[in-house]
């Protein structure tokens, strides 16, 4: 399960999921083997949680 | 020391290695990290399992345990505590926790992920394709033909291998030959393999099903993780299976293991995982004050909103995961402290690259310094 961070400092667009299995912040880059995994989840049709209000 | 030097097949040692000086240089020779298993920044020496069934979990720096099933070995530097061979202090070891029979598509594996940046000049997937040679030393409670593997990233092209352990409980010196791929699938992250991405795997099988075995010493197409009929280790309740010195080079021959400073190594391990804390405390929160936590000035940018920066000590593969570890709590956070020394605990990575990253809290009054450990994984 994962969940949208909010924006960085001086960012327009969100840039990383978080892990909730272990609150790693993954970022949103194809070489990163933990980005390709979100991707094939989200591929099998889930969805992440909202980034916190 | 005795030496023959020969003008057709190069430098040949005493020990009948023989190192055809251009091709394989004498150091900086070995394609894998961590060949002698120094280096366990993740787990600092515990033992590690597999909790979620077809993942691979990271053990030793760089290599990894692959497991179609959780609960059937552990992996532990030094496991058993049994005697390196000569030369050697520490040793990847695995226990098998049951006896298991395993099914035709299962697996069980230690592997080494190599990048592309590390192999390109074995010019795979070319004519001009480098033959290599593969050494380990290797130790186990069992007998008998056991297997292994080299094989793409991709998982297109693989070539199965076996070696032989005769007495059990002693440790083995193997050497395999491989003949380069001329297939033109080593390359996975566009035209060249020259790139950060993965170009292939070295694995030692453990337990490999029928399905996903294949001819020992050829090329096969698809991906083959060890020869038919090899030995399962996870077959025998409380089997061992120890390995350590393991090189990859070009050249036909296997020549002595390459020494690295532990510094030298420690840094190329850096490279896929590093750590804020002590080099043999295993990542954790809520481990308290004063254990090495980084402390950093917390900056103010707009509101109530604050950032702290940490760089890495060695650059990343490529834009790092983080993780944040609350050194009084366990949450995946930091402690924000005002100059009361009062902390209010919280923030988030604000974004990362493969040079560090930042830490942003928005909802904290007043903060002046920030508390707390961090992982960064850029791994194959």
């Amino acid at each position: 399960m994962y969940k949208l961070t909010n924006l960085g400092f001086g960012q327009t667009e969100i840039t990383s999921v978080i892990r909730l299995s272990d609150g790693a912040c993954i970022p949103f880059d194809l070489a990163n083997t933990d980005y390709q995994a979100y991707l094939k989840w989200i591929e099998e049709g889930n969805t992440p949680l909202p980034a916190e209000e | 020391m005795s030496l023959i030097i020969d003008g057709t097949n190069g430098v040949t040692f005493n020990d009948s290695s023989l190192q055809p000086a251009a091709a394989s240089p004498y150091v900086l020779k070995n394609k894998l990290i961590n060949g002698a298993m120094v280096i366990d920044q993740r787990n600092a020496g515990a033992s590690v399992a597999t909790t979620t069934a077809g993942t691979g979990t990271y053990t030793l720096d760089r290599w990894q345990y692959y497991a179609s099933q959780t609960s059937k070995f552990t992996v532990q530097q030094n496991a058993g505590s049994v005697t390196p061979p000569t030369g050697f202090n520490n040793y990847l070891g695995c226990t098998s926790s049951s006896a298991y029979s395993v099914l035709s598509t299962e697996l069980f594996l230690i592997r080494q992920a190599i990048e592309g940046f590390n192999a390109s000049d074995l010019a795979w997937g070319t004519a001009n394709a480098k033959t290599v040679t593969l050494s380990f030393q290797v130790y186990s409670s069992l007998t008998g033909t056991f297997g292994g593997a080299i094989y793409n990233y991709l998982g297109t092209r693989s070539y199965p291998f076996s070696y032989t352990i005769s007495s059990a409980n002693t440790w083995t010196q193997i050497s395999i030959t491989i003949a380069g791929d001329t297939s033109a699938s080593w390359t996975s992250g566009g035209s060249s393999s020259n790139t950060n991405s993965g170009w292939g795997y070295i694995s030692f099988n453990l337990g490999c099903g029928s399905a996903v075995s294949g001819t020992t010493g050829v090329w096969n197409s698809g991906t083959a993780f060890g020869p038919t009929g090899a030995t399962s280790v996870v077959g025998t309740n409380g089997a061992t299976w120890y390995i350590t010195g393991v090189q990859l080079e070009i050249g036909t021959t296997a020549t002595p293991f390459e020494r690295r400073l532990y510094n030298q190594e420690l840094a190329n391990c850096q490279r896929y995982y590093e750590k804020s804390f002590a080099i043999g405390t295993a990542p954790a929160t809520n481990l308290g004050a004063g254990t090495g936590d980084v402390i950093l000035s917390a900056n103010t940018t707009v509101g109530n909103s604050y950032v702290s920066t940490v760089s890495f000590k060695v650059t990343k593969r490529t834009t790092a995961t983080v993780t944040l570890y609350n050194r009084q709590n366990a949450s995946n956070d930091w402690s924000w402290y005002n100059s009361a020394g009062t902390a209010s605990n919280g923030g988030a990575v604000g974004s990362s690259s493969d040079n560090g990253f930042y830490c942003q809290y928005t909802s904290v009054t007043t903060a002046t310094v920030v508390a707390g450990h961090w992982t960064a994984s850029a791994e194959l």
